[in-house]
């Protein structure tokens, strides 16, 4: 008997609720907005690069493969090929945080599904072009 | 719509009684099947989201591909199954929740049957299902299943009695068994048997929620503690059968509430002189009207409480429902005899 205020309140509330504002989110329809510190997929400035090779030292799961060439006009070397396994990137930006000259940024895309594993390694072309979104140094 | 009980019958009478038989077939599985998507939206809104959406405007058709789905799904049946059991059991619980439908009278000229144990019959072939969700369980070769059946079957039998008695406190005011006389008693008293029998519509109500294995009276589907109970083996057509066997109850167990208590097809408020322009809508409008209300609280309830555990399942009805529905219908004759 002591139960019954109880079960009137809460059919009260449920009644209530059906009338709130709903929590859904429309994704796939409307884009997700994501804060400015989140970690994509990450974005390469081939002309900054020095080829120090710190980042492919530093990533915990060796998916950064470099390959440098001596730089046919003045010292230094410059960048052959950058290839990212991103099977195996586990975005968690050392890379970015090792990189003297800041040539590889972490961008804020993450719509990354493909429907095939080879185009999950990403090439240095690829990683060059995605210049979009990309997360701001001061963040 | 009558006149065919007391005439012979030809061949033109029975055709016509086949061809209305579908045609109440097809009524029941619409309100089936938008029951389904009924009852998802509501739910969906209590818990702030929205329910079916992306199938058909506003996901109307979204019943409909659930049910296509089942229906083009394997037939699986368990190897050490006992299989005529097995594929009988699904049939045995359906077969008498349609059948039900038959004596529930929708108005004054709407009805399939007319007889003086209308309640009777409806409350005798209600007790067929139960063996049939017990064999289901049994019949699946599975332990989950068979805790799920037995549960099944204890808590529908035991909410029977206080179901009857209830509905008995309305046979004993209205002096008949017979469901159109006891809606044109209601009529002739001016209120609607929910007045006078207060007691008896909220213990009918409850055991009610029961009998149709409902939330917060589920136990024996529960999802998330039975991995759904005696339905577990069925898949495909099988399952859907299972499914169609709830909502119909939830069909004839609405209609039985709206006839006993809500006064059928009458309009509302005709103790107020002056309302009687309400009569001028058509009693299956008002039948529909409060048949919608019965449903929407099945769901509103469903989303809003807990599920019981057995064991207070068990006492609810042999210690609290039971004693207040015996009291209730002495109580009722008391007042009868006295009156």
């Amino acid at each position: 008997m002591s139960a019954i205020p109880g079960f009137m309140k809460g059919l009260g509330y449920t009644f209530k609720q059906m009338f709130a504002e709903k929590s859904t989110y429309d994704y796939p329809n409307e884009p997700l907005k994501m804060p400015e510190r989140f970690r994509g997929i990450q974005y390469l400035d081939v002309d900054k690069c020095i080829v120090c090779l710190q980042c492919q030292r530093i990533c915990p799961t060796q998916c950064i493969d470099i390959k440098g060439k001596p730089n046919p006009e003045g010292k230094g070397k410059v960048l052959e090929s950058f290839d990212i396994n991103f099977e195996i990137c586990i975005l968690c930006d050392l890379c970015t945080e090792v990189c003297p000259t800041e040539a590889i940024l972490m961008t804020n895309n993450y719509e990354l599904a493909t429907y095939s594993r080879d185009e999950l390694f990403k090439d240095m072309k690829w990683l060059n072009e995605n210049d979009e979104n990309i997360r701001r140094g001061d963040a | 719509m009558f006149n065919w009980l007391h005439g012979p019958m030809t061949v033109g009478t029975l055709l016509t009684i086949s061809v209305l038989a579908v045609v109440l077939l097809l009524i029941v599985l619409a309100f089936v099947t938008y029951a389904i998507y009924f009852e998802r939206k509501v739910i969906g809104w209590i818990q702030l989201r929205h329910g079916p959406t992306e199938h058909g405007p506003l996901g109307l058709l979204q019943t409909p591909a659930d049910v296509l789905k089942l229906l083009i799904k394997e037939d699986i049946i368990p190897k050490l199954a006992d299989k005529p059991l097995f594929i009988l059991a699904p049939v045995l619980a359906f077969v008498p929740s349609f059948t039900v439908v038959a004596v529930i009278p929708f108005t004054d000229a709407i009805g399939f049957t007319d007889t003086n144990v209308g309640l009777l019959i409806y409350v005798a072939l209600s007790g067929i299902t139960i063996l049939g969700t017990l064999l289901g369980g049994w019949a699946s070769n599975n332990k989950y299943s068979l805790l799920g059946g037995m549960r099944s079957a204890a808590q529908m039998i035991s909410y029977e009695i206080p179901l009857i008695l209830s509905a008995m406190g309305v046979i004993v005011m209205a002096g008949t068994m017979n469901l159109r006389e006891i809606v044109e008693f209601q009529g002739q008293m001016g209120v609607w048997f929910v007045v006078p029998q207060i007691v008896g519509f909220l213990v009918f109500l409850i055991a009610a929620n029961a009998e149709m294995n409902r939330s917060p009276f589920d136990l024996p589907e529960a999802e998330s503690e039975l991995v759904a109970g005696y339905h577990t083996e069925y898949s495909g057509f099988r399952f859907a059968i299972f499914m169609l066997t709830e909502y119909v109850y939830m069909f004839a167990m609405s209609s039985l509430i709206v006839v006993l208590f809500l006064g059928g097809w009458l309009p509302p408020l005709q103790w107020i002189p002056g309302l009687g322009f309400l009569k001028a809508v058509p009693g299956i409008v008002w039948f529909a009207l409060k048949f919608v209300v019965v449903v929407f609280y099945w769901i509103w309830l469903r989303g809003t409480m807990p599920r019981f555990r057995t064991e207070t399942l068990m006492n609810f009805a042999w210690k609290v429902l039971l004693p207040v529905s015996l009291l209730n219908l002495v109580a009722t004759a008391v007042i009868k005899a006295l009156v």
